[in-house]
């Protein structure tokens, strides 16, 4: 465990600013997580804490995680990568079995028990992150070649994506192949790779709607919510009524009508609805300023990282954190169809909140050594 | 292989970082987009869903008659509601549901499974009868819940059905008055609004919102009951007597285009409509149906060529030969052989075809064209009920002179009979087209006073008062002296017109025994207090001529019609003229203290019969100066004394 004390070698600062940032969402995601829960907690656990109890559990934890990974040199990753990967593999693999894994909201997902089961899709996208890391660094030389840097580095992404599919879980699957693109393209692959990509993603994604009703269902549902709104549309219209309401100011922290029942678990994926309701346009844009703040600091460590490894592995982990919030508000506010996704930081989650500031450690870490 | 310089890496690095920049702007700039430009709409919506609305019903306004008769009113008739979660053992509700409400055992049991607060059974559990209502609560069933509605009734039953109309099972207007008046009969909903949480729990920081009932108003109508009975009773002997296909009837005051009364056969309940043919109730003929009028239209012809100058009806005179050539065309009179030598009166009085040719020719195609259409023909007469009719005339410039002498004397047109109601009460009236109506006022149900009055609408002067004497001395004439004999009133002064249309069959051709014969007569001819409008369609058994068919209702009706509204009999009307086989009726004498013997004297074509025995006549039936058959029947009282 000596590692755990050790300092790295260049500089020892880490990026405090951004500190601030993920600690301020958190501070907020658990005082939101508080507001939109207390009634739904009260009607399920009559316990009005049930929620926030939890959340402040888990975002202990997270943050005992967050300065472990933050004081782990980033190398370390880099050495057991092909390991970390091998297991997250094994999990996924795993969860697909029947009787092992349990099935939540339609997809069977979850391995553990209670309050300790985990989603092995979230320790995927982390994993993967690490290898793909190390994969791209190592073949750099190789990008520019289809054969030999872009054709593996896809084949490794689409596999975890496949498997990922097969729960199914889409929301996750989208995020992981959009992180992955990401470092790809930046460390140097062709456009015309990723053009000739684009064609076959359009194909693919045809064949996934064809291929399970349900999501089309979800893509109608968001093109006129109104068309089903006991159905499909029942979310994003519930979501809207919260939004819409809000105005500037929004109605007050606390006074939101759309958790009386009527937003289904507003705690988790539709948090922002509620903190749109309670606090506005402008807590809403204080929110989504500070995610982009926190989007800006990662790159800022990326581009100052001190190998071509911490650059791959920052942008890894800045840009999975940016999708997500992307993915989660545009679905909020009806951009784009339900994925289920949560909100980083904010949303109640037990375990992947927990992972999620485990990356942001890693982060911190790199921007330690980082020529900042 | 080209080396990635670290110069790219650095550039795309940024590009990311822009390309996430524009994402969350995008993002923001929707958020925006959410919370301001749709927010209101959005809001609106929403607190619709979170507001929970208990309603209460308004009571519908009553339809009256112009004397304040009640022709529609509401009863209770309560209405079944479930509560599906309160119900132990659905299978066993079900069954007995079911048999009250002669439904299926699975309808009954899919409305009380259901997953919902309350729920109903539609539309067997709707207003449900009274036997049905003491059923329910003997068997008093858990979760199964009676509550207060009330349903329409119409205390005339079948009486004035196509214009009251019917309504539906949430009481809105289908049909007639009860759909064209609905928003004013119907009132407003109440409501107590509060804002609830989705599972159906009070929000108890927001406050209560309550909203009272409004009652409809009622409708006064122009019907007169006492008039509309009279109708109905003389439509439903004619359809006794004749087993027509169709018949209708209308009474308007001509003074101001008020509808007394009007009535179709078939006619139906407006409680059970669902039980007729929906042609049936659809239809209401009096202003429906369009057909050639026939001679009925002889009138406005007649009140054309007067106005125009074109006749004197003594001076001139007319000979009908039994036919005239019309532009290489034949076309004959009723009558063959022909009336002979006429005065235009007496063309009038026999309703001679040719000789209405004639006034047409010599009006012309213009003016007696632009004379059918003041008078109201190929426009809707804009009466406040559903389903108007239109007509159809000729096209001017489809008009030759076949054309023009056909429709001097009612064919090739076709019109509604309101339409001939409304053009003929102006043509006696002093020639004021008025606009007919049935609402009269609405009132207040609280207060009972008068909200607001429909006024008479006068469309157009057409013709003058002397021409409108003329007219109304002319078909008195008719009714006296001419085809429109049966329908003479004694003391009434009825004038009037007959009509025998032909129909034209489904080949395009006139069919043959098979007419619709009409009346269209008013009373009194000097001072017109209502217009009686009949038309029977396809009477069997009988000669069909409108003065046959017809008159004698028409006759009937005014008569009647008159007596009950107190109009005064008059005396210097013109004197039925007799032909044979009619007997001229006779006036009774004065028998009263005259000895037995002495009744030879007297010796009429009356019958005596006695009562009581003596030489002295004490008293008699029916009283002196009356006017009674030849050959009634004459009660005489005998005493000894005087």
């Amino acid at each position: 465990m000596f590692f755990l004390f050790s300092k790295s070698k260049l500089g020892d600062k880490p990026d405090y600013t951004l500190l601030t940032i993920i600690l301020l969402l958190l501070l907020i995601g658990i005082i939101m997580v508080l507001s939109s829960s207390y009634v739904w907690a009260e009607y399920k656990y009559n316990d009005k804490l049930y929620f926030l109890k939890r959340q402040l559990l888990f975002a202990g934890a997270g943050i005992a995680a967050m300065f472990t990974t933050m004081n782990i040199p980033y190398g370390t990753w880099r050495k057991y990568a092909k390991g970390i990967l091998f297991a997250c593999f094994c999990l996924l693999l795993l969860v697909l079995i029947p009787g092992v894994g349990m099935t939540r909201g339609g997809a069977q997902s979850w391995i553990g028990v209670g309050a300790f089961s985990i989603q092995p899709s979230e320790f995927m996208k982390l994993g993967l992150i690490i290898y793909l890391a190390l994969f791209l660094d190592h073949n750099q030389k190789y990008i520019t070649s289809f054969k030999q840097g872009f054709f593996p580095s896809l084949l490794l992404v689409f596999t975890a994506f496949g498997l990922i599919m097969l729960q199914p879980d889409l929301g996750t699957g989208v995020v992981l192949v959009l992180t992955c693109m990401i470092m790809i393209f930046v460390s140097g692959a062709r456009l015309s790779h990723f053009f000739g990509l684009a064609i076959l993603g359009l194909a693919g994604f045809a064949f996934l709607i064809l291929s399970a009703p349900y999501r089309i269902s979800r893509i109608t549902a968001f093109l006129n919510p109104w068309e089903d709104p006991l159905g499909d549309g029942f979310q994003i219209i519930q979501s809207l009524y919260a939004i819409g309401p809000g105005g500037l100011m929004g109605m007050g922290l606390g006074e939101s009508l759309q958790k009386y029942f009527y937003l289904p678990e507003p705690q988790t994926d539709f948090i922002f609805a509620i903190l749109g309701e309670e606090l506005g346009f402008i807590g809403g844009t204080f929110v989504i300023g500070l995610f982009a703040f926190m989007f800006w600091r990662g790159i800022r460590i990326a581009l100052e990282a001190a190998d071509q490894y911490g650059r791959l592995l920052a942008l890894g982990i800045v840009s999975m954190l940016a999708i997500q919030v992307m993915i989660n508000i545009s679905v909020v506010i009806g951009l784009i169809p339900v994925t289920g996704i949560t909100l980083p930081f904010l949303s109640y989650g037990g375990s992947s909140l927990t992972l999620t500031l485990c990356s942001v450690g890693i982060l911190l870490n790199i921007s330690k050594s980082s020529h900042l | 292989m080209k080396r990635v310089s670290t110069v790219t890496v650095r550039k795309r690095l940024v590009t990311v970082f822009l390309i996430g920049i524009l994402f969350f702007g995008i993002i923001d700039f929707r958020l925006g987009y959410v919370q301001f430009v749709i927010g209101d709409k959005l809001m609106g919506l929403a607190d619709e869903s979170w507001s929970r609305d208990i309603l209460f019903e308004p009571e519908r306004g009553l339809i009256l008659d112009v004397n304040g008769e009640v022709l529609a009113e509401n009863v209770t008739a309560p209405s079944v509601v479930v509560v599906p979660r309160q119900i132990k053992n659905p299978q066993e509700t079900a069954e007995k549901l079911a048999a009250i409400l002669h439904i299926s055992v699975e309808k009954a049991y899919k409305q009380i499974t259901k997953s919902a607060m309350s729920s109903q059974i539609r539309p067997e559990g709707i207003k449900i009868s009274e036997e049905q209502e003491k059923a329910i609560r003997t068997l008093d069933m858990e979760g199964v819940y009676l509550a207060k509605d009330s349903k329409r009734h119409y205390p005339f039953g079948d009486d004035l059905a196509h214009v009251l109309g019917f309504t539906g099972i949430d009481n809105q207007g289908l049909m007639g008055l009860e759909l064209y008046h609905d928003e004013k009969l119907s009132g407003e909903k109440g409501s107590l609004s509060f804002y609830s949480d989705a599972k159906g729990g009070k929000l108890k920081q927001l406050a209560d919102v309550y909203k009272a009932p409004e009652d409809g108003l009622d409708l006064k109508t122009t019907i007169d009951s006492r008039v509309q009975t009279i109708i109905e009773r003389e439509l439903d002997l004619a359809v006794a007597k004749y087993n027509p296909d169709g018949a209708l009837a209308i009474a308007v005051n001509p003074k101001n285009g008020s509808v007394l009364g009007m009535a179709a056969r078939p006619a139906f309940h407006p409680e059970k409509y669902q039980e007729v043919d929906a042609d049936i109730y659809n239809r209401n003929l009096p202003i429906w149906s369009t057909y050639e009028p026939g001679s009925t239209f002889k009138i406005i012809t007649l009140a054309a060529a007067l106005e125009e100058g074109v006749v004197d009806l003594q001076k001139d005179h007319y000979h009908d030969s039994g036919s005239i050539k019309v532009g290489g065309a034949k076309l004959r009179c009723w009558k063959s052989g022909g009336h002979g030598h006429q005065s235009y009166l007496e063309v009038v009085e026999n309703s001679c075809n040719p000789g209405f040719v004639n006034l047409g020719q010599k009006l012309g195609k213009e003016r007696l064209f632009s004379y059918i259409r003041d008078f109201g023909f190929g426009t809707k007469t804009g009466i406040d009920l559903q389903g108007e009719g239109n007509g159809i005339l000729f096209k001017p410039e489809n008009v030759g002179p076949v054309e023009l002498a056909t429709t001097a004397f009612g064919q090739g047109v076709s019109v509604t009979p309101i339409q001939q109601v409304m053009a003929v009460s102006a043509a006696v009236n002093g020639g004021y087209l008025y606009e007919p109506f049935v609402a009269k006022e609405w009132i207040d149900p609280q207060t009972n006073s008068t909200v607001k009055e429909h006024q008479p609408v006068l469309k157009e002067r057409i013709i003058s008062d002397a021409t409108s004497k003329e007219v109304r001395n002319a078909l008195e004439s008719v009714v006296a002296k001419g085809t429109g004999r049966p329908a003479y009133v004694d003391g009434y002064r009825v004038g009037g017109k007959t009509g025998t249309a032909q129909k034209v069959g489904p080949d395009g051709k006139y069919m043959s025994n098979n007419h619709i014969v009409s009346f269209i007569g008013f009373a009194p001819a000097d001072d017109p207090e209502i217009v009686v409008y009949v038309a029977v369609d396809n009477p069997k058994g009988t000669v069909q001529f409108g003065g046959v068919v017809t008159a004698p209702i028409v006759g009937t009706i005014i008569g009647d019609s008159l007596n009950a509204l107190g109009v005064k009999r008059r005396k210097d009307g013109l004197e039925k003229e007799y032909k044979w086989p009619e007997q001229p009726k006779v006036e009774v004498p004065s028998l009263v203290g005259l000895k037995k013997k002495e009744i030879v004297e007297f010796q009429t074509n009356l019958a005596i019969e006695t009562s009581g025995k003596g030489d002295y006549i004490i008293d008699q039936s029916p009283k002196p100066g009356v006017k009674v058959e030849q050959g009634s029947k004459i009660r005489i009282y005998l005493s000894n004394k005087k």
